[in-house]
Order: C-alpha cells, then structure tokens, then sequence
C-alpha cells in the first residue's frame, strides 16, 4: 500500500517528473530492423512523447522529436535522404544530430538554420532491434545484453497493452504468482479446453528470495522436491532495471522488454534465442517479429498460454492500478523491494547522477545470470512446453524452433551413448 | 487511476500511519510500502538520505513477548 503521491510519482513517464527523468536515461527498441528496411521512416511514441525514427539510403539513422521546428508538420511524415530527414511542408533538413542543414525557401544570406535544432535522440541497430536514447547527452552507451549478441535462433512476439508498465515490472518480482496463475490457473483453463497444463509450472514455491546486483534485482525461488542448490536458487533470474527481465532454461534465453510508450501503453515484447546444447547455426537473414494475441473477438482475454495469463493479470489490475487499496503481504516483499529501487533512483538523477545499469564503458557483451535448468524440469522438456504453452505456440517459426530443439536434444542424447 | 472505494479506510489508515522520518537519520523517508503480516501492519521503508531500509511495525500499547514450546 503506497499513498496516491507515491503511486502518482512512481507511475509517472512524462519529462519532468522524477520517474520519466529516470527512464531518459535508458535506451529502449523503437522498431524491428526489417521496418526501416521495408520503409525509412517510421513515427514512434516513447515515454508520452512522439518522434519521427529515420534510416538513410547510406545506413545513417537518426531520431528527432515529430514537429517540425519550423511549424510543427509531422517528420515523420519526412521525406529520408542521404544525410537527414527533410520535412514534407517546407523542405527543412535535419540531420542525424539534429542540426538543420537547410532551409530551402530561405535566402541564403537571411537563413537562420544555426539558431534551430530538432534536439535528436541516437540510434543504433542491435539484434534485429532499432534501439533509440532520447535523454540528456552525452547518451550512455546501448547494453549488449547476453540474448542480444549470442548465437542462437530468434523471434520476437510483441502486443501493445493497455497499462502502466510499473505493473509488469512488479510482476517479475513475484515469484508465487507462476504457482496459481502458469499452474492452478492453467490446470483450471486445460481442463475446460481440453489439453493438459505443464507440470512443471505448478510446484509449490518453498521459499523466495531477492538480492539487488548491478543490473537490478535477481529473484529467486526454492520449489518443492529442490534445494537451495538448483539453479533456481543459485542461480535465479534477473530484474533488469527499469524494464526488462532476464529468463530463460532448457536452451531457451529471453528478454522479456516491457517499453513504457506512454504513462498508460506499454509494448510488452519476448525477444527470444533458441540456442540449446548441441545448437548448429541456422542462418536467420531477417528476425521474425509476430503479434500475440491479448484479447478475442468478444473481447475477453486470451489465457491459454503463459504470456496471456500475465497479460491479463496486468490489463485487469486496471490502466494504472490502485496502490492506495492494495493489501500486500510478506510474500509480496519484491515488489516493495522494487518500489525502493525505484524511488532511489530518482533521487540518484535528481544528484545528476548515472541511475542503476546506465553503463558507458565500450563492451563486446554483458552476460546476465539466469538459471539453466528452469524448475528443475529438464532441458527438452521444459523448451517443449514453453513452445507449446506459451507464446512462441503464435510464431511464424514455431515449426523450426521445435526441430532445433529435439535434433539438438538428440545429437546430445547420441554423444552421451556414444 | 480508479479508486477501490471498498478500502478506503485502508487507505486512510496507511495515509495516517505510514512511517514518516528515518529512525536512523531523522530524514523524510522516501517510501513506505505497507504489508499485512497476521495481525501486524509493516511498512517497509528506505531513506535516501542516509541509506537506512527497514521495517517498522506498529506495536500498539502492548509489548507481547512469546513462550518457547514447552
């Protein structure tokens, strides 16, 4: 239970506020690599503010605010060319940094255009992602996050989702929730629709714990039938703060990214690799990006499978939900845990300074920990059920993922006997 | 943002009660999650002042003490 100022201050994005001058400190995907490829401009909302997102003919990419200095026509609109977006009314240009470069109906010696900047954000290509910094320079450099930059088959499932993304967040330091909503709730759901539910999603959590590292929080969880020394203990798996949360087991690794568009809209994506043990390269010349699904025709929620569970918990705890009312207990203790990271680290920029995980030394790769053997299922099977129970069961490629899998599983199994 | 209005006495309650300063330092307090443990009301606190994170649980006028089995 918070008061409403602090459930106010915690939820907030806009520019100005403490929390929305926290999140201008992260970079945040803004696109699919194959968008730009596909059209070179594109209007992107982030953080309640809209920009236009530009890929030039030569690979140059740029991101400014969406009015045009001049009069405020659209960018994103723009026409894309060599070095800048020109906009579509009168012709200005402005380059990747945001200077105006022309100003075509100007003379030459009354332009003004050193007096005008379109404040450009920076943008980099990272892992079929266009990733895009719209804070405060200089910008800190991009993460290269393990699931980024490893070998591996990819997809991404994404849905726009009608909430407040400090809910979602909430939601990766709950471990309890996986036993009732993936097990008792699934069981609930198969038995009404005909399948059977993953076993492995229902044990009994034991004991829960959480420990703040340098990239967020790290949960962890004891089940029934395990000890401190499985991985989901040991090891556990990562908050990634503000707005990602590491998983993965079974040769599966993903980054579950929740980017705040706007105080009440947030893009929930599974940026997932399939690399199990025994992986071959698979050429992939373009990721596949799909939707998945958040509510049917009549508008009721769509809950067999994983991700649509938590969907529904998080849409149905309403837009921004009221913390004023809430009654938490002791093993709601991450989430309060979490609101602590959060407030601290509006006072770390309100000092000017760097807040949790912004990092600006070069680096080839961060490696995040995250257990291998998830819920001490097994690897085959626990990559199995998370094809078919969750939200890879929508993908394009779901058919390729379960081969990678099994024939990895089998060239192992054919080592061991070997 | 909604209000539940079913607890607004709740709501009232933490407004009322929720741990205001720092034991350790004297600072506001920057938070104050409240949980329900049993009977207990606990707030789980942290002072960007000093550091200090903690929880503070209203006793009441009783201190209670416990036996060990016997």
């Amino acid at each position: 239970m918070l008061t409403a100022e602090q459930n106010d201050e915690l939820t907030q994005v806009d520019a100005g506020t403490p929390m929305g001058e926290v999140l201008r400190r992260y970079w945040y995907p803004v696109a699919f690599t194959r968008e730009l490829a596909e059209f070179p401009v594109k209007r992107v909302e982030l953080l309640g503010e809209f920009f236009a997102l530009w890929k030039s003919p030569s690979g140059r990419m740029g991101i400014v605010p969406e009015a045009c200095p001049h009069r405020k026509a659209s960018l994103a609109y723009g026409v894309v060319e060599a070095d800048g977006i020109r906009c579509p009314y009168h012709g200005w240009v402005f380059d990747a940094d945001g200077r105006c470069t022309e100003q075509p109906a100007e003379r030459d010696n009354t332009q003004f255009q050193d007096r005008v900047k379109a404040q450009a954000g920076k943008v980099e290509e990272m892992g079929g992602l266009i990733w895009a910094y719209v804070g405060p320079m200089p910008a800190p450099e991009l993460p290269r996050f393990d699931t980024y930059v490893m070998d591996g088959y990819r997809d991404i499932g994404w849905a726009d989702l009608p909430c407040n993304y400090v809910q979602i967040m909430e939601n990766a330091v709950d471990p309890h929730h996986v036993e009732f909503l993936h097990g008792r709730y699934f069981e609930f759901v198969g038995k009404h629709e005909g399948f059977v539910a993953p076993a492995s999603f229902g044990k009994e959590h034991v004991k829960i714990g959480f420990t703040a590292f340098e990239w967020g929080i790290i949960k962890r969880r004891v089940l029934k039938g395990a000890s401190e020394e499985n991985d989901d203990w040991k090891v556990g798996h990562p908050l990634v703060f503000p707005y990602n949360m590491r998983v993965g087991g079974g040769g599966i690794h993903q980054m579950q990214i929740r980017v705040p568009i706007n105080r009440t809209t947030t893009r929930f994506m599974l940026y997932t690799v399939h690399s199990p043990d025994g992986y071959e390269h698979v050429d992939q010349p373009q990721i596949p990006d799909y939707k998945i699904p958040v509510t049917d025709a009549n508008g009721v929620h769509v809950t067999n499978y994983v991700e649509g569970q938590d969907i529904m918990a998080w849409v149905t705890q309403g837009a921004i939900t009221d913390r004023t009312t809430e009654h938490l207990g002791r093993s709601d203790i991450g989430v309060a845990m979490l609101r602590k990271m959060f407030r601290e680290q509006m006072d770390v920029v309100a000092r000017g300074q760097d807040p949790l995980g912004v990092i600006r030394e070069q680096h080839e790769r961060i490696d995040l920990p995250c257990e291998k053997d998830k819920f001490h299922a097994g690897g085959a099977q626990f990559a199995l059920d998370f094809c078919d129970m969750g939200s890879t069961r929508f993908s394009p490629v779901l058919d390729t993922i379960k081969k990678i899998h099994i024939s990895a599983a089998d060239k192992i199994a054919a080592e061991k006997a070997g | 943002m909604t209000v539940d209005t079913r607890f607004a006495a709740d709501a009232a309650a933490h407004r009322r009660d929720a741990p205001r300063f720092c034991p350790q330092c004297a600072g506001g307090l920057a938070i104050a999650t409240e949980f329900w443990e049993a009977d207990d009301r606990r707030f789980y606190c942290s002072c960007t002042g000093c550091g200090w994170t903690g929880e503070i649980t209203p006793t009441g006028a009783v201190a209670a003490g416990h036996e060990p089995d016997h």
